[in-house]
């Protein structure tokens, strides 16, 4: 339930943060941009039906499967979603602090050329992206394999998506206690630990369908000290990869994917060399 | 896509056929509540455990020690199969009704 909760805020705030800036200018008196409020909220509309489109093809996607071919089809699922937080994360470092600059100046051309299509699109394409995105990862997660979705993740999604507004209207509001940079920062660990917990369990299936061999079938256990059958023990393992029970297979990925993520962490740190314009 | 498809469904298969004839297990599972809550099967064998979801709630069957997850619908039934096990307990739990807690004990 946490999960779903965070993802859902964090993927709700990114989108929001489009929305957000695109409203502010154009609702600024100042740009006399106001014809293309419209735009903007079609542009929402839209790209929450293509993100509803999705979510609901992959539970109807499920449902034709049967057996061992729904196990495959969800271990590719989890595994995807585990490579497009980590992708997601490096995209937002890159683009992050360039975004608002970028979205008004293409702003400015579609108010030069008078036509606010462009802004349609734009909203349409990052609502649909977050939401598609939350829709990949809400279903690794085991949300709506079983044909149905318990209240309680229902309950879940609206609170995730309820602290979401409340943390753009705060960032909003505080500029000066909180800042975006912080929130991106502390977020993105968190993320990064969700996909190594994503990767472990897609990695637990493909042991489970023995395409990949244990190694070792169990190092260690630690159940004594945090037992991952325990309600705490099952959210520090979906949210980090954590297993009491580690195989040889468990570990080695593990520590092979931190390395990755610290090596890339570490190249997206120096500066990006400034691109010229033609 | 086809191909993939047809792939899979020829796996799924494959692996069906090979846990027909398995010392097999009845697990429900019902809105939190297991029956039997302890199963007990032999161990260095390959089982099989049927999971019937009797409740209205969607329920998984998981288990990160056994490597297994198992999402039902309400009314669903589906099995898993389990590797050879050493001696011991082995620990289950429904993840949409986390006071459910049972174990396999393995002798």
């Amino acid at each position: 339930m946490g999960q779903v909760m965070f993802i859902v805020w964090r993927e709700s705030v990114e989108a929001l943060l489009v929305v957000g800036i695109l409203h502010a200018w154009l609702a600024n008196p100042d740009h006399g941009a106001k014809r293309g409020l419209p735009y903007l909220w079609a542009g929402v509309a839209l790209g929450i039906a293509a993100a509803i489109g999705l979510g609901a093809a992959l539970v109807g996607f499920t449902e034709v499967l049967s057996g061992d071919a729904q196990d495959y089809f969800q271990t590719a699922m989890v595994l995807v979603a585990s490579v497009l937080i980590v992708q997601m994360v490096f995209w937002m470092k890159r683009n992050g602090r360039t975004l608002k600059r970028d979205m008004e100046s293409s702003l400015q051309k579609n108010h030069d050329q008078g036509t606010w299509w462009g802004v349609l699109v734009l909203v349409a394409l990052a609502i649909a992206r977050e939401g598609s995105e939350t829709a990949i990862f809400l279903y690794g997660l085991g949300f709506g394999q079983g044909g149905s979705v318990p209240m309680s993740m229902w309950l879940a999604v609206a609170i995730g998506f309820v602290l979401a507004l409340v943390t753009f209207w705060l960032l909003q509001l505080g500029g000066k206690i909180f800042s975006w940079r912080l929130f991106f920062r502390v977020t993105e660990i968190m993320l990064l630990f969700l996909a190594a917990g994503l990767l472990e369990s897609g990695l637990d299936r493909l042991i489970s369908l023995e395409l990949v061999p244990t190694l070792v079938d169990q190092l260690w256990d630690t159940s004594a000290i945090l037992d991952d059958a325990s309600p705490f023990g099952s959210l520090v393992a979906t949210l980090t990869g954590y297993r009491a029970h580690p195989s040889g297979m468990n570990l080695l990925v593990y520590v092979a994917y931190w390395l990755f993520m610290w090596a890339l962490l570490k190249r997206a740190g120096t500066p990006a060399k400034q691109v010229k314009p033609a | 896509m086809t191909a993939v498809v047809v792939t899979l469904f020829a796996l799924g298969g494959a692996s069906l056929a090979r846990a027909d004839d398995l010392p097999t297990f009845r697990l429900e599972m019902n809105n939190g509540k297991l029956n039997p809550a302890r199963i007990e099967v032999p161990a260095g064998k390959r089982i099989k455990i049927e999971v019937h979801n009797t409740g209205t709630n969607a329920v998984e069957f998981e288990s990160l020690q056994l490597r297994k997850e198992k999402v039902l619908a309400p009314g669903a039934q589906s099995f898993v199969v389990i590797a050879p096990l050493q001696p011991g307990e082995y620990k289950f739990f429904d993840d949409f009704h986390q006071q459910a807690q049972g174990v396999i004990v393995a002798k």
